[in-house]
């Protein structure tokens, strides 16, 4: 019997059973597999990929990662919170257009963006240009090929989607809240601290979420802006798997990554709640 | 914050946004290759992009994914939102799930998945392993969107146009659908720039026959001063600015009830 | 709805099948190895389109191959011990002699070699080397003249490496007064602990195009491919290039076909064309490296033939060492050079 119906349920379940859950399972069943030059993985099962992510040399190179990517994130929250606020207070109008105009860089592609970084970036870029010519330095300074040169190009491409979610936070924030803390007579920073960032904090964790986590696998700035010398987690996966071959050690980095997505999941899920209760006008904080 | 703070603060996180792309698309002009001096206006580097048969073709390509994929995705996005809406069936939660799983992973982690996927049953890499995965990881955002527009209906007119007699075809394509249309075309759009700025997942899952824009650059650029890339980021500046216009009369027109 | 909807099949359809309309061949190749004019004039004379991609080391080119199952490329460029490897594990197809008459200009020399015996599989293509480049604007010509100076602690973070394990490995063994075609763990380990010693003095590891950091000042000092320099000099930059003491790695290029190769005719035609005197020529002008082919060797200019940087003189060949098959102990080295490259 193939109605509409059916027709509609088969799709969806087919589709994301091939595509999502399958390649999943496979990519999981891979990281217990034994790594093989020839054939990429072969059974029997081990633990080889689990135990060569915590070796020194590749968990060091794990949590330089975890480290720029941090340092990214938390630039991407210290310029977006106020970038957010201050649009998302906007009218209409003019908050939409300034929302388009963050956006509009996204159609040139994350590549040439990444490029046009490392263009500015050089001894002979735009900000070496300026600082000499302005006479802030007298030599040019090298920050290509530089841990300051991937977080800045991290920071290029994520900050909009940690502008995004934070918006959308603070436009569903009741500025009742706001207008009965000012009249009893908070500050600004109470202000801030009371009320702002308590009820934005999903919109912060979701900012996160979505910045942190990608950060760790765009490889393509480490590889156009840190001089291959300054990897990210995404370098060694596509090193594994495009390279050097080890599939199981590739897969098992991989699943690292989505166990981290599922703890970041697990506090932005808390973190909701929280705003949940607290939004109650019996809550004694207030 | 003073008016005045918030003006200049919002001022210098565009000029942070804009500036590297400014100076691309300033240097496309540039007759000098480096582009550290500025040696006169000139189209030559216009020129050698129009003649660089490598670089249109996969431009060509970028292109033709990201409409099929935003296309695809939103046939069967928009079927999914339906199907999470107004049916239930065995295994809701799952898909619901699984749909999670793809719009908050990141990219590499995708990519692997289906790099995995593609060698395991053999498949090729090419145009068709890259359309079934710019497909799948357009479609989270395809249902959201939808899904959200679905919740916010008015079920009485469903319901009457079932009382009337119409099968679950009729109604989802007479009544439902039409009323979707701005949903369906915003995840079109929110689709096809996902497609379209995609480095990492095509790094993955492309063959040597169908190269698109991404790796070419990435070939580009790695050797040097590209002017070609310069040329390439102010045209694709001006397509997103057209294309944006163009949305933005589209949002204008109200849905037809 | 319907007529979109049929535009989009066709599309669909039309896409990958538009490919395979006229005669192509696809072509894989090292980055900054053939100019752009070359291929031009190649699908003008044949009307057999090329595709072509690069790739920038043998591991990257050797992986994607062995995803493919060794189809999807029609004409691939493996330095020596990579054709070794590959002909070893069935990945590459026999040559067709009787396809490829331009041959006959090749140097004997530099044919029948142990890596592939009787050429069966490989046809050279360029052979080169890797050296010291300096920018004497900022460093005294002269005044760098062995391996061991890299080691130096003042040059910290300011160094280019080509991305490449055997370049590099070779610079460490022949310190080591090791072969650079060792098969000895311990002396591969050694090297391995000499170039930990090198690492922070790393800025950045390159092989897409070694020059580029050069040209743009962010390094001063490194390694670099011989012609690299001379496409620096093209475009403006003056860089000099060092044999050093201990002996430059010398390494050679070559044509092959790999075994799942679909336009095996328009291969052979691409090769036999490349082994043409004229078109050897161009690309030896454009590119800066050295050609094995002595009718386009003559048609060269004085300047180009007695360059030092792309035609050393016998004693510099001498002292340095050609790369070979080094068979199952490149698994050790690509290990230890993993381990280099992460471990900053």
């Amino acid at each position: 019997m193939l109605s509409f119906r059916r027709l509609v349920i088969s799709l969806t379940l087919g589709w994301l059973a091939v595509m999502v859950v399958a390649p999943h399972l496979l990519v999981l069943a891979t990281s217990f597999m034994t790594a093989d030059i020839q054939h990429l993985a072969v059974w029997p099962l081990s633990l080889d990929g689990y135990a060569k992510v915590f070796q020194p040399i590749y968990f060091d190179v794990f949590l330089h990662s975890l480290w720029l990517s941090a340092v990214a994130t938390a630039l991407c929250l210290l310029i977006g919170y106020p970038f957010a606020f201050i649009l998302a207070r906007q009218k209409p109008v003019w908050r939409n257009v300034l929302l388009v105009l963050m956006m509009l860089p996204f159609w040139t592609n994350s590549l040439i963006r990444t490029y046009a970084i490392k263009i500015i970036l050089g001894k002979k870029g735009l900000v070496n240009t300026l600082l000499v010519g302005t006479g802030i330095v007298d030599e040019p300074l090298s920050l290509l090929y530089t841990e300051f040169a991937v977080i800045f190009g991290l920071v290029y491409i994520l900050l909009p989607f940690m502008v995004l979610p934070l918006m959308a936070s603070f436009e569903q924030l009741s500025k009742e809240y706001v207008e009965a803390a000012r009249d009893l007579q908070a500050n600004a920073w109470q202000r801030f601290w009371h009320i702002y960032l308590p009820l934005t904090s999903p919109g912060i964790v979701a900012g996160c979420l979505i910045v942190f986590l990608p950060a760790m696998g765009m490889f393509y700035v480490a590889d156009l802006l840190g001089g291959s010398t300054n990897l990210l987690l995404g370098n060694v996966i596509k090193n594994q798997f495009l390279v050097v071959r080890d599939w199981p050690f590739g897969s098992a980095f991989s699943v690292t990554l989505i166990v981290m997505m599922a703890l970041m999941l697990a506090v932005y899920y808390q973190a909701n709640r929280l705003v949940q209760r607290k939004g109650g006008l019996d809550d004694q904080n207030l | 914050m003073t008016k005045t703070f918030k003006t200049l603060f919002v001022g210098l996180v565009f000029l942070y946004l804009y500036a590297p792309i400014a100076v691309l698309v300033v240097n496309s002009f540039n007759k000098s290759k480096y582009g550290h001096r500025w040696s006169g206006f000139s189209w030559t580097w216009y020129e050698k992009l129009l003649n660089n048969d490598t670089l249109i073709t996969a431009f060509t390509n970028s292109l033709t994914i990201a409409v099929l994929s935003a296309t695809a995705a939103s046939v069967i996005g928009t079927l999914m939102a339906l199907a999470i809406y107004r049916y239930r069936f065995r295994f809701k939660q799952t898909a619901s799930g699984a749909l999670f799983v793809v719009m908050m992973s990141p990219d590499i982690v995708l990519a692997i998945t289906f790099l995995v996927l593609f060698i395991a049953l053999g498949i090729q890499l090419g145009f068709w392993t890259l359309l079934l995965a710019h497909t799948t990881f357009c479609l989270p955002f395809v249902v959201i969107t939808v899904y959200a527009q679905l919740k916010g209906f008015d079920a009485h007119l469903i319901e009457a146009a079932q009382d009337l007699g119409a099968s679950e075809r009729a109604v989802f394509w007479h009544i439902i659908l039409p009323l979707l249309v701005p949903s369906v075309a915003a995840s079109w759009l929110l689709s096809f720039t996902l497609s379209l700025d995609d480095v990492i997942i095509s790094s993955f899952v492309t063959g040597p026959q169908y190269e698109v824009l991404p790796i070419r650059v990435f070939s580009m650029v790695k050797v040097g001063v590209s002017p070609e890339v310069n040329v390439l980021a102010a045209l694709l500046l001006l397509i997103s600015m057209v294309c944006l216009a163009v949305f933005a009369w589209f949002m204008k027109r109200k849905p037809k009830l | 709805m319907k007529p979109l909807l049929h535009f989009a099949l066709a599309l669909a359809a039309a896409a990958p099948l538009a490919a395979f309309a006229a005669g192509k061949v696809v072509v894989y190749n090292w980055s900054e190895y053939v100019p752009e004019e070359v291929l031009e004039q190649f699908t003008e004379e044949t009307g057999i389109e090329v595709v072509y991609s690069t790739y920038e080391s043998n591991e990257v080119m050797y992986a994607k191959l062995q995803l493919q199952n060794n189809a999807g490329y029609d004409v691939v460029f493996p330095s020596t011990y990579y054709v070794s490897k590959m002909a070893r594990e069935g990945r590459l197809m026999a040559l067709d002699p009787e396809k490829l008459p331009n041959r006959q200009y090749l140097d004997p020399k530099l044919l029948g070699k142990d890596y592939d015996p009787g050429n069966r599989y490989s046809l050279p293509y360029f052979w080169g080397s890797t050296g010291i480049a300096l920018n004497p604007e900022e460093i005294e010509p002269g005044s760098i003249h062995s391996w061991k100076q890299l080691w130096d602690p003042s040059y910290e973070r300011s160094l280019l490496l080509t991305d490449d394990v055997r370049d590099v490995f070779h610079v460490a063994l022949s310190i080591n007064g090791h072969s650079a075609n060792s098969t000895d763990p311990g002396e591969i380990e050694q090297a391995y602990e000499l170039l930990k010693e090198l690492m922070p003095n790393v800025l950045v590891f390159n092989s897409d195009a070694p020059r580029e950091p050069y040209l743009a000042g962010d390094v001063d000092l490194g390694m670099i491919w011989n012609g690299e320099v001379i496409q620096a000099r093209d475009e403006g930059v003056d860089l000099e290039y060092v044999y050093p003491d201990e002996g430059a790695v010398f390494w050679v290029d070559s044509f092959v076909v790999p075994a799942g190769a679909e336009n095996v005719d328009e291969a052979h035609a691409f090769i036999d064309f490349m082994l043409r005197p004229d078109i050897a020529k161009a690309c030896v002008e454009y590119v800066g490296y050295a050609t094995p082919n002595l009718a386009a060797i003559e048609l060269l200019d004085e300047e180009t033939r007695n360059d030092p940087v792309i035609f050393p003189s016998a004693e510099i060949v001498a002292n340095g060492e050609f790369q070979t098959d080094v068979g199952d102990a490149i698994e050790l080295y690509n290990r230890y050079w993993e381990m280099l490259k992460v471990g900053r």
